[in-house]
């Protein structure tokens, strides 16, 4: 039997699948509309390049987690970060998640184990989805908008509180005679962004070392800014998107092994 | 004299919901004995106030914290305004129409909800006109100004009592000052006369009464928790309502026993304690019959609510009666949260977490009510250095728009597997 760890993202869907010496494989998927169609998919995926097709015990997480059928447990994405995080990096003890619809920070202990957390999934100004409406208004693709942020000389001045506002503000720096330097305005929504997380990460209290997830943290624009404003470099796993399927696909491996014993 | 101009529709509505919950306790076979005690006690509440006009009798409606002790030693029939408000979300799930009511009168979105849906509720004539207005200063600005407000919906006289956040000598000859001054406010509007001997007998019960609140409270200590996982409301209830009333003396006379019977007998409120919490603030009060069901079903109990529960120390002099209902002012739980927060309330938190043996606390931080929520992070960091982990749940404590059942399910489960997790 293989363990696999499912995490249904608003945007995405990521699928691990684990044997007894670690990952064999991963697979990630758009979101459709249906939570189970998302994860057989990227399920699918996972286990052909794998060359596996035998029993399976699934652990689901994400926003869609709990939708998924032929899962055997949900559980919470706070949960599996700390897991997959632990995994991954096991010196990190604090955990900034940047999803598509949400940012999620953790404070782990020693053991993998979630000590506090705090997230806000109240308005999509700070995430990904923002990000990419920022993208769109810029007409940069998210690679292009994080090498352009390297190139500012300054910050324009753009709300971290409400999305929209956001979208206003940008447009009329781009409008405005002179226009504001489109790098000048990448950095600007990047500060905005930050602003946000560091709220988020000051609730929950920042423990060294400090690790990124989720898709938004290949943003390496991004990230920078992010380090500037924590005061020191973050950790960032090869595959962030994959941090949370992984702690799922952990959790689900020890499920098996106590379900053995 | 006059009194109610409008049908009092809600309170007859409240009414009509506690008369069902009463004859539901009746017939359940393993129902508290103190439960109907409180629910006959709310029934006896709206039915004053519903046949106040009938029976010409002066109602005083009065903010949250305000002595009523007084209006009972005066035999006015009070109205508290926050309770009754958040009665109508309990009881009634009704509440949309009063904070569109108050949107009309100017109050906007941010500001907090019970006083949004109360001056609604008045404005469209929900809830019997008072005769009178009083209000004071004893929890925040908010309350100092929604007064003078409800006195021009209502057309009423109101008096507004200022209680000094400090307590000196001085600072308390001044609060007994301004009670003397309201019971002569009173007096004119009324054509009342104060009983000093009620007041006295009043206060006796009081007395009496807080040192029961501080027997139920060590009772609580005991694991598992002998009390039900909402039930400190109750107790809430019955000091904002029944300050001084025999029968909030017998209710908490019953209670005690009861919850003393279930410590002896190691029988726990719910099947299987697993989490133990403190509760900071007050939950939605549209969500408690789904919060006391996801308590029963995840074996979570609110062990310790230290702002609603934890009386502060003194006794109260019947032979005194005026300097009594002043110095109960200072001893209230909730006083820890009137003006700056202190290093010792924030202290007692924390010991509170200690001797209530607490997993962790729920934070309900009401959207509306800025001086609590700027508390978060003194309550979180406070309670992670004893290794106690704090979720907040941004709500409001009578709107459904700010937070759904489903929304505070999703990160009620999710704190429990954290607290699972960390085992």
């Amino acid at each position: 039997m293989r363990a696999v760890g499912l995490d249904i993202g608003s945007l995405s869907t990521k699928a691990v699948v684990m044997g007894g010496d670690g990952i064999l494989s991963s697979a990630v998927v758009l979101s459709s509309d249906s939570a189970e169609s998302s994860a057989k998919a990227a399920l699918q995926q996972a286990m052909a390049k794998a060359s596996q097709d035998g029993e399976i015990y699934v652990v689901s997480t994400g926003a869609g987690g709990k939708s998924v059928s032929f899962s055997r447990q949900n559980k919470a994405i706070t949960t599996c970060l700390a897991r997959g995080i632990h995994y991954l990096l096991p010196e990190a003890r604090t955990v900034i998640d940047m999803g598509a619809e949400s940012i999620t920070v953790v404070r782990i202990n020693e053991r993998g184990r979630v000590s506090d957390y705090g997230n806000q999934d109240k308005c999509a100004a700070g995430t990904g989805i923002f990000l990419q409406q920022m993208a769109k208004l810029l007409r940069l693709s998210m690679e292009e908008m994080a090498v352009v942020s390297t190139k500012a000389k300054a910050r324009a001045e753009i709300t971290g509180t409400c999305a929209v506002f956001a979208e206003s503000e940008v447009i009329s720096h781009i409008h405005r005679d002179p226009p504001t330097p489109v790098e000048d305005i990448v950095a600007g929504i990047y500060i905005s962004m930050v602003h946000r997380i560091m709220s988020q990460l000051q609730r929950v209290g920042v423990k060294k070392e400090v690790a990124v997830t989720g898709g938004v943290a290949a943003n390496r624009g991004l990230v920078s800014i992010l380090e500037e404003e924590i005061g020191h470099t973050v950790l960032i796993p090869p595959t962030p998107e994959l941090a949370g399927a992984i702690g799922a696909a952990l959790i689900a491996k020890e499920n098996m092994i106590q379900g053995a014993s | 004299m006059t009194t109610t101009a409008k049908t009092p529709d809600r309170i007859d509505a409240i009414l009509r919901a506690c008369r069902l919950m009463l004859r539901m306790n009746r017939a359940r076979p393993d129902a508290r004995k103190s439960e109907v005690l409180y629910y006959e006690m709310l029934i006896d509440y709206c039915t004053q106030l519903a046949t106040a006009r009938q029976q010409g009798r002066f109602v005083a409606a009065h903010t949250v914290f305000f002595p009523s002790e007084v209006l009972y030693a005066m035999d006015i029939v009070p109205m508290h305004t926050e309770t009754t408000s958040w009665m109508t979300a309990l009881f009634l799930g009704q509440y949309a129409d009063l904070l569109a009511a108050g949107a009309e009168q100017g109050l906007s979105s941010e500001i907090c909800s019970p006083h949004r849906g109360l001056a609604g509720a008045l404005s469209i004539g929900a809830l019997p006109r008072p005769d009178a207005v009083l209000w004071s200063n004893m929890v925040c600005d908010n309350t100092a100004k929604c007064g003078e407000l409800l006195m021009k919906i209502t057309g009423s006289p109101g008096f507004f009592l200022d209680r000094p956040f400090q307590r000196s000598d001085e600072e308390m000859k001044y609060f007994v000052e301004e009670l003397r001054d309201m019971v002569a406010f009173l007096e004119a509007q009324s054509g009342l006369k104060m009983d000093w001997g009620k007041l006295s007998e009043t206060v006796r019960h009081m007395d009496e009464q807080i040192e029961l609140f501080r027997e139920i409270n060590r009772l609580r200590e005991a694991v598992p928790s002998p009390f039900h996982p909402q039930g400190f409301l109750e107790l809430v209830t019955v000091d904002y309502l029944f300050p001084g009333r025999p029968k909030a003396t017998e209710y908490l006379q019953t209670l005690r026993d009861e919850l003393a019977t279930a410590v002896t007998e190691h029988r726990g409120a719910v099947p299987k304690e697993r989490y133990r919490l403190m509760t900071l603030f007050m939950p939605p009060m549209y969500l408690i019959g789904f919060l006391e069901k996801l308590s029963r079903e995840y074996g979570a109990v609110s062990a310790t609510e230290p702002f609603f529960c934890n009386w502060g120390e003194g006794r109260l002099d019947p032979a005194k009666p005026l300097e009594s209902v002043a110095q109960k002012s200072y001893m209230l739980p909730e006083s820890h949260m009137f003006g700056p927060m202190s290093e010792k309330a924030i202290g007692e938190i924390v010991e509170s977490a200690r001797r209530y043996e607490v997993d962790g606390a729920i934070y309900y931080a009401d959207v509306g009510c800025r001086h609590t929520c700027a508390t978060i992070k003194l309550f979180k960091d406070a309670l992670s250095e004893i290794d106690v982990p704090v979720l907040t749940v941004d709500c409001d404590v009578v709107d459904p728009t700010v937070t759904s059942e489903g929304e505070v399910r999703e990160k009620l489960e999710r704190f429990f597997e954290l607290l699972d997790d960390r085992r």
